[in-house]
């Protein structure tokens, strides 16, 4: 077969230039272990803690507050050091204690802490949560203080009744529980969103920038060449394409067996998983061959390929996943199912955060076809129109 | 130094006649700054909303007090009030909905247990319950927070309550003197203050990010086109001229520092016209952009030390920074990633170029001299030997 031959001698081309080894394999690794990382650690919101003079009340609301679950409890030296992370996002917000809180609080006097919240925090979350923890320390305080101030009693004995009330008393309690489907991302593990966002970017740039590589072809006169054998128009652009696919595949193919061998990434089905790969990898072709088509310098090519590589890639939620975009706007979520991106990316989420099988992604899959055959399509009838006009001119 | 300036000049004029140095240079970033933009200018729109179910089967004052006083006055959050826990549980979660009726409606429900408001007067155990919908995370986290706050100021007026009748040794109107403890202050009180803002928002963001990604593209072609005159064979005739090396280097670093500097100018301008991008003080933001282009001619240098011909170098320079751009958070925000990456983050003079930007938001253009600075390390140590690398090539 002719088409395989000219196809083998564009991948020779391709891996003989050690920039697109790296490109094919080793930026994808290194990007899905930053997003990864990235993701890693703890997901919990940071709120700030500082405190001056630390005494034992300030110990204690410490190890309360630590220990609420709903954020990390992160401790500053300085109020102005912990003030400029929330004013950069770093942190929701800033708990600080003024010095000799336990001494003002023990001598009757009021003690005010102070919440520097962050202004795009409309939530409050954090915020009501600390001033919770805060209110239940006083609690004994303010016990006291009011039986002492109504004459019931003097402070250190109201204080003392008060204590030992607490220990028997129970407090009143909220239980929490949940129901409904989990959040779609949730229950994935922390490299599966990164190695599904960054294998839909790649395989689509990747094969896209190997349109320069066709109109070097045409610039040169190889493809002209080619076409004055006794070759028909209809191989040479099947072995051009064909080139390209196996770029795709072989990329994806990488990322698929390394994320799952050695991050653990969890694809779903295998058999549906591997058919969204393969397919992908055929629109990513009829997608670099329409440019190709497209297109008559190669540089141009390769520039607008970088752009429409990340462009569509961000747009269609390889880069922010599609749940998010969902939950910004519908808008935007429905302008990504513009991009082939979004189709492979919901049957990707379809297989592995509700553990669907084939016959869920099939409709995924026809689109994706679609897609192929209409970037195909075009791009033969471009590419014939181009191909003609350079041999008889 | 004329020779530089000449040398420099015909570069120039080589870019301004190539296309594919504006795409890269402005429409690039400007189309991928517009895209980001419009992904993400919803979060800056977001306004909590929430819509909480409660049922109260007490009806008791204690009760009224939470959903009346507690939930209903909330900003934001709407409540829809149920009779029973049945008719409840469908706001929630659809599996237990009626065939056909409408989607889940509600983050979160109260349930207020029969006996709550004469169980808080006692010292017996009382809990409200809060179900939450999983795939509502942050409404729900809300609806949590807003009962564990009513739970703790009922705790603290059942104890200094029991405290009275314990000092005292005789039973008191328990809810009228629970009331009073109400209305008193408590001891350990918080101030709110709202942070002012050293963020920028998400057009400004990406608009900078993608302006300080492409820059590192941008100023390639001071080192490719170095690498193609020897290609070509004009470099040799430039050595054989009676002018010194440094020239050479020197008028095509001029070169590249110029279309950087020009292309991002363009963004800035552009996307401020455009898309109202808030860049802020123009000094501070000129001594970043130039300290960013410095950076960027700095380590693209660096890099071309390991290619021979011109396309290796620009491969090798645009993966290096595709890495860098990312590590430095220009596609996705690192601020408050959990984790090594927050640190590791300024490895990269992306990070400096975008946090110069963001403290420049909030603050006087003092803040920029510690990123510029750190920008300027980054351009002068790679740039040195870069530039020591590339002149040993010079060579006829």
């Amino acid at each position: 077969m002719k088409a395989f031959a000219i196809a083998r001698t564009n991948l020779i081309r391709f891996f003989k230039d050690r920039s697109s080894i790296f490109q094919t394999f080793v930026l994808p690794v290194v990007l899905i272990l930053l997003l990864g990382g990235a993701s890693g650690g703890s997901s919990l919101p940071k709120v700030g803690f500082v405190a001056a003079e630390p005494d034992a009340l300030v110990a204690q609301l410490q190890e309360v507050l630590a220990g609420t679950g709903s954020f990390e409890l992160v401790e500053f030296d300085s109020r102005d050091d912990a003030v400029r992370a929330v004013e950069r996002g770093e942190l929701q917000g800033v708990l600080i204690v003024p010095n000799g809180y336990e001494a003002t609080l023990r001598s009757g006097a009021n003690a005010e802490l102070e919440f520097v919240g962050k202004a795009s925090d409309q939530l409050g979350g954090a915020g009501a949560i600390v001033e919770s923890v805060v209110t239940q320390q006083a609690t004994l305080l303010r016990a006291a203080r009011f039986a002492e101030e109504r004459g019931f009693a003097t402070f250190d004995v109201a204080l003392l009744a008060a204590e030992e009330l607490q220990t028997t008393m129970p407090p009143v309690a909220i239980e929490v529980s949940s129901t409904g489907e989990p959040w779609k991302l949730g229950g994935l593990g922390q490299f599966d969103v990164a190695a599904q966002t960054m294998l839909i970017l790649f395989m689509f740039m990747t094969t896209l920038l190997g349109a320069s590589a066709i109109v070097q072809s045409r610039r040169l006169g190889v493809t002209q060449r080619m076409l004055s054998t006794p070759t028909a128009a209809r191989t040479v652009i099947l072995g051009e394409g064909l080139s390209r696919f196996i770029i795709g595949l072989i990329q994806g193919a990488f990322i698929f067996l390394g994320t799952w061998l050695v991050f653990d990434v969890a694809w779903g089905a295998p058999l549906a998983a591997v058919t969204i790969v393969v397919i992908f990898a055929v629109v990513s072709s009829g997608a670099a061959m329409l440019l190709g088509a497209l297109v008559n310098n190669d540089q141009q090519a390769g520039s607008i390929g970088v752009v429409l590589g990340l462009g569509l890639a961000a747009l269609g939620g390889a880069m922010y996943p599609l749940a998010v975009l969902e939950v910004l706007s519908d808008t935007v979520y429905r302008v990504a199912h513009v991009t082939p991106h979004a189709w492979a990316l919901e049957a990707f989420e379809e297989l592995t955060a509700f553990g669907g099988g084939f016959g869920d992604v099939a409709l995924f899959l026809a689109i994706l076809v679609g897609y192929a055959l209409v970037f195909y399509a075009l791009a033969i009838w471009r590419l014939k129109t181009v191909m003609r006009r350079s041999a008889h001119g | 130094m004329r020779t530089a300036w000449a040398i420099a000049a015909k570069d120039l004029k080589e870019r301004l006649r190539d296309r594919s140095a504006y795409i890269i240079g402005i429409v690039a970033p400007l189309a991928l700054a517009l895209v980001f933009g419009f992904i993400l200018s919803p979060v800056q729109d977001y306004q909590f909303e929430a819509t909480f179910g409660v049922v109260d089967l007490d009806g008791g004052p204690i009760a009224e007090l939470f959903v009346e006083g507690t939930l209903a006055g909330s900003e934001g959050v709407e409540l829809l009030r149920r009779d029973s826990v049945e008719s409840a549980m469908p706001l929630v979660d659809r599996a237990v909905a009626p065939f056909g009726s409408d989607e889940v409606t509600a983050e979160a429900v109260f349930i207020i247990p029969a006996g709550f408001s004469d169980d808080v007067q006692s010292d017996r155990p009382v809990t409200i319950q809060v179900i939450g919908n999983e795939s509502s995370e942050v409404e729900a986290g809300v609806a949590v927070a807003m009962a564990q706050g009513f739970a703790s100021q009922m705790t603290s007026v059942r104890v200094a309550v029991a405290t009275v009748e314990e000092v005292i040794q005789a039973p008191v109107d328990r809810l009228a003197t629970g009331v009073e403890v109400l209305g008193t202050e408590s001891p350990a009180s918080i101030v709110d203050v709202t942070a002012a803002t050293k963020q920028l928002d998400p057009v400004t963001f990406y608009a900078a990010g993608m302006a300080v990604f492409f820059v590192f593209f941008t100023v390639q072609f001071g080192v490719t086109s170095l690498l193609e005159e020897r290609h070509a064979g004009t470099l040799s005739r430039l050595l054989v001229a009676p002018i010194p090396k440094w020239t050479i280097l020197a008028g095509k670093s001029i070169g590249a520092f110029i279309v950087g500097v020009v292309s991002v100018t363009v963004l800035v301008i552009a996307t401020a016209l455009l898309v109202d991008a808030e860049w802020g003080s123009p000094l501070g933001v000129a001594a970043l952009i130039l300290a960013a282009v410095i950076a960027a001619m700095g380590i693209v240098a660096l890099v071309s030390a390991f290619a021979r011909t011109a396309e290796q170098a620009g491969a090798f320079a645009s993966l290096v920074a595709i890495i860098l751009g990312f590590l430095g958070g220009t596609f996705f925000d690192l601020s408050q990633a959990g984790g090594w990456i927050a640190d590791v983050r300024f490895v990269s003079p992306h990070a400096w170029f975008l946090r110069g930007l963001a403290d420049l938001s909030g603050g006087d253009v003092g803040v920029v001299v510690v990123p510029v600075l750190a920008m300027l390390a980054f351009g002068l140590v790679a740039g040195a030997i870069g530039m020591a690398n590339l002149r040993k090539g010079l060579r006829p």
